[in-house]
């Protein structure tokens, strides 16, 4: 009977330590972040302030604590994409955004890069994408960078599919997109590359301005 | 889903863009927004609590009330605002979901009120969330088989069918031995039986002083055999009979032979049966007599006589596995403890532990604390192994023993709350019903009020100083009594009118426009005399005006009587006033509702008889 009952005692004081863990990650939590004022957020971007007001309302809501961590961003895009998996495309948005690389990102750091995207010049945009596509930033775009995020992309798309995704669509994606953009051939893109080549193409400029009434 | 983040939506839609470089074929055009101004303000004021959101916020889920257009419904234009006559308390957790896409329940409201709210503003509750939805869903269950408790009460005490068959009268007489005398009888019969063949069971081993020609004392069975196998006998029958009626009636004869009661009822009168068949035979008598054990089976058929041994009974079967727990953490507790003591007192001499299971009654009677002491250890490692025994024995017996009473008396408060609200049902009904006569009654009122003012003076009705609504209400059973070309009338004058028709002509032939709703009327009138069944309808009114009235509420309206009845019609109505003006007292309303039949009326229409049939064209609704 002792005996049970030491075995008892002896599991309970093993779980002590993991409950002291959930403590510590809540009070991390705690911390919170307030932007700067609404006339420098206003004279920083390109939006107005009311504009700026829903924006951070909507910010706020989600994540009251004032910055976004990655789990919280994928959690949030992944509601608007229910049918696939979206956390690697998220990702990747997520360090588009988190400029600052410090893992989490500020309400600043949004609203700066919303402005871009739907505030900013033709030039802005295709910047801010290509370092979207630049997964490691280091000023190339290779084969396996564009094979991922293609991926990502059909990822968000999920199973159920017509007609049905087979396995080599991505890459036949990745060779038509350097098919288009790389022009002297050397295996990568680079930034100027890519805003030429997408300054070419009719439709991708027709494209990047339908996200301009967004707001 | 995407509701709850629709602020986000812009960033979504911003971060295509890195769709726009892989795709190959161009993008759809985007929707055109219809509203492109601001997102303003709303203020929904609910019952004077004023609540303010975002247009936006509301509109995020267009499928209910304040998402769409039926909120301008409610749009109070003085005040700019949409006004919900509706709890501000309630609204507070609607108007939350919007907020934060999560919808709560507040554990300290009652359940229907929050489904009601829930209902109007056109929020399925299955989206509550998950933190909130398991108290919902018991509080909503609890409900549910509330009302069910009403309404299978309701059904068994009132709903009789005049044709249930023998059989099913049989099953109910024998499930609920309340609804008429002869099953009461039963009850107490069979009771009574049950407790005398448990008495001579006892009784019949009790020494009986010695007997004339033995020298040992005798038990009273073996003195006077023959009383007790008569009163067995008796007894015997007494069940068997029992057993073969329930057979009978049984509505499901195979559920009927499986169930438990079933199973005990065979079980105590087999032995007797057995008995009979194997006597003098000594091989098996022996085992005879362990049939006889049998006998005191006979004291669970208690249990249809007694709720609270069936709560314990249920209780038992719903703890099965805290006693099966129970009874697995002994048997490991006593084979530990009985091994541990037989080899400490292996060594001792002249130990009574001679083998494991020897000293497993040891451990038995120490664990439970008993401690009869006839196995006593005597070394000093049997003593303290026996004190260990005894200390764990406490332990291990009281940890599942809670459980099982918190079980019983969850079960036992449940029963008790069943019955105490089947007894506060009548009074509830009563109040119920009399708030219902108190409108009819005050309807009556004013009728011979205004009427005979009316009558006196040929002027308008005049109405004294009811408030608006009740002249309102008077006025429209006053155009109801018009359209039908019946009246409104107490219980009493119904009862003299029916009197009256049932004397004048018992030859009355049935109608065909009783033929054509028999379904009404019987249900009418059945009510109230369960016994008897009804050929003639004349002889429903007979009865029912003798039997106790019980609940009525319907409201029959029978077809208009032909024309040369009408004048006889406007005769009675002057009787009928007069009636109701002789009896002021009533306290209950009734109007009253009877066939008309068209074929006999040109016969009756000359007999003296005729105007008090027709008196009894009254339509009636009976409220007790």
């Amino acid at each position: 009977m002792g005996a049970v009952v030491g075995t008892l005692t002896m599991q309970t004081s093993q779980r002590q330590p993991s409950r002291d863990k959930i403590d510590d990650e809540l009070e991390m939590t705690m911390v919170c972040h307030r932007p700067e004022g609404l006339e420098q957020l206003e004279a920083k971007t390109n939006f107005t302030k009311q504009e700026l007001q829903v924006l951070y309302r909507g910010f706020k809501n989600e994540c009251p604590s004032g910055v976004v961590n990655e789990e919280t961003f994928k959690h949030i895009y992944a509601q608007f994409f229910p049918h696939g998996d979206p956390s690697t495309y998220a990702h990747y948005l997520f360090n588009a955004f988190d400029t600052r690389n410090n893992g989490s990102i500020k309400f600043e750091d949004f609203v700066m890069g919303l402005s871009t995207l739907l505030r900013g010049t033709v030039r802005d945009k295709l910047e801010w994408t290509f370092h979207l596509y630049d997964i490691n930033k280091d000023g190339f775009i290779n084969k396996e960078e564009m094979t991922e995020i293609v991926r990502a992309i059909y990822d968000m798309m999920g199973k159920y599919t017509y007609p049905a995704l087979k396995g080599d669509v991505p890459k036949q994606h990745v060779d038509a997109f350097f098919e288009k953009m790389d022009k002297n051939k050397d295996g990568v893109v680079t930034l100027e590359e890519f805003v030429l080549a997408c300054q070419e193409d009719e439709n991708m400029m027709r494209s990047m301005q339908l996200f301009e009434n967004v707001m | 889903m995407a509701a709850g983040v629709a602020a986000w939506l812009p960033f979504a839609r911003a971060a295509a863009i890195g769709w726009m470089p892989v795709a190959s074929a161009p993008m759809p055009p985007p929707p055109r927004d219809k509203r492109r101004g601001q997102d303003g303000l709303i203020i929904l004021n609910v019952s004077g609590t004023r609540f303010q959101t975002w247009r936006n916020t509301l509109e995020r889920y267009p499928d209910t009330l304040l998402g769409s257009t039926e909120r301008d419904f409610f749009f109070h234009e003085e005040t700019n605002e949409y006004f919900f006559d509706r709890d501000p308390d309630i609204f507070r957790h609607i108007l939350n979901f919007y907020r934060t896409g999560k919808l709560h329940y507040p554990r300290h409201e009652c359940i229907s009120a929050y489904d009601e709210e829930l209902a109007f503003f056109g929020i399925i509750p299955e989206i509550i969330g998950d933190c909130c939805y398991e108290e919902y869903k018991d509080r909503r269950r609890e409900n549910v088989e509330r009302i069910q408790d009403d309404e299978e009460n309701d059904n068994n005490k009132d709903m009789v069918l005049p044709d249930m068959s023998f059989r099913e009268t049989m099953w109910r007489a024998f499930e609920n031995p309340h609804t008429s005398t002869m099953a009461l009888v039963f009850y107490y019969v069979t009771g009574f039986f049950i407790a005398v063949s448990v008495m001579a069971n006892v009784v019949e081993t009790v020494p009986c002083g010695s007997g004339p020609n033995r020298a040992k004392e005798v038990s009273c069975g073996e003195r006077y055999v023959l009383a007790f196998f008569c009163l067995d006998t008796a007894c015997v029958m007494i069940f068997t009979v029992e057993y073969l009626l329930r057979l009978i009636a049984a509505p499901s004869r195979y559920k009927f032979v499986k169930s438990v009661m079933s199973i005990i009822d065979v079980v105590a009168i087999m032995p007797y049966y057995i008995g009979l068949v194997m006597t003098d035979n000594e091989d098996v008598s022996g085992a005879f007599v362990t049939l006889r054990v049998f006998r005191v089976f006979r004291i669970f058929k208690f249990s249809r006589h007694s709720a609270g041994l069936r709560i314990l009974g249920y209780t038992l079967k719903s703890c099965a596995s805290e006693l099966g727990f129970l009874l697995f953490s002994l048997t490991m507790a006593i084979i530990i403890f009985a091994t541990v003591m037989f080899y400490a007192e292996k060594g001792s001499s002249a130990s009574k532990f001679t083998s494991i299971p020897a000293a497993f009654w040891y451990t038995i009677v120490t664990m439970t604390t008993l401690g009869y002491g006839d196995m006593v250890p005597k070394t000093i490692i049997g003593k303290v192994v026996g004190s260990v025994c005894s200390l764990s024995g406490v332990l291990v017996i009281a940890l599942p023993v809670p459980v099982i009473v918190s079980n019983f008396s969850r079960i036992y408060h449940q029963s008790q709350r069943a019955e105490k609200r089947r007894a506060q049902k009548k009074t509830r009904l009563a109040r119920i019903h009399a708030a219902k006569s108190g409108g009819a009654n005050a309807y009556l009122q004013y009728k011979r009020n205004g009427m005979l003012a009316s009558k006196q003076t040929g002027q308008a009705l005049v109405c004294k100083s009811n408030p608006t609504f009740e002249t309102q209400h008077h006025h429209l059973l006053h155009c109801l009594e018009k359209t039908t070309n019946h009246e409104f009338v107490d219980e009493q004058t119904y009862e003299t009118s029916c009197m009256e028709v049932s004397l004048a002509k018992p030859s009355m032939s049935r109608s065909s426009s009783l033929s054509s709703s028999p379904h009404g009327l019987s249900s009418c009138c059945t009510r109230r005399n369960k016994r008897k069944s009804f050929n003639v309808p004349n002889s429903y009114m007979a009865d029912g005006r003798r039997s106790s009235i019980q609940e009525l509420s319907t409201i029959q309206i029978r077809e208009r009587p032909m024309s040369n009845s009408r004048s006889c019609l406007n005769a009675k109505f002057e009787e009928t006033v007069h009636l109701n003006s002789e009896e002021q007292s009533y306290i209950t309303a009734a109007v009253i509702s009877m066939p008309t039949p068209p074929v006999t009326t040109p016969e009756g229409g000359d007999s003296a008889s005729s105007p008090n049939f027709l008196q009894s064209n009254i339509v009636r609704v009976s409220a007790l």
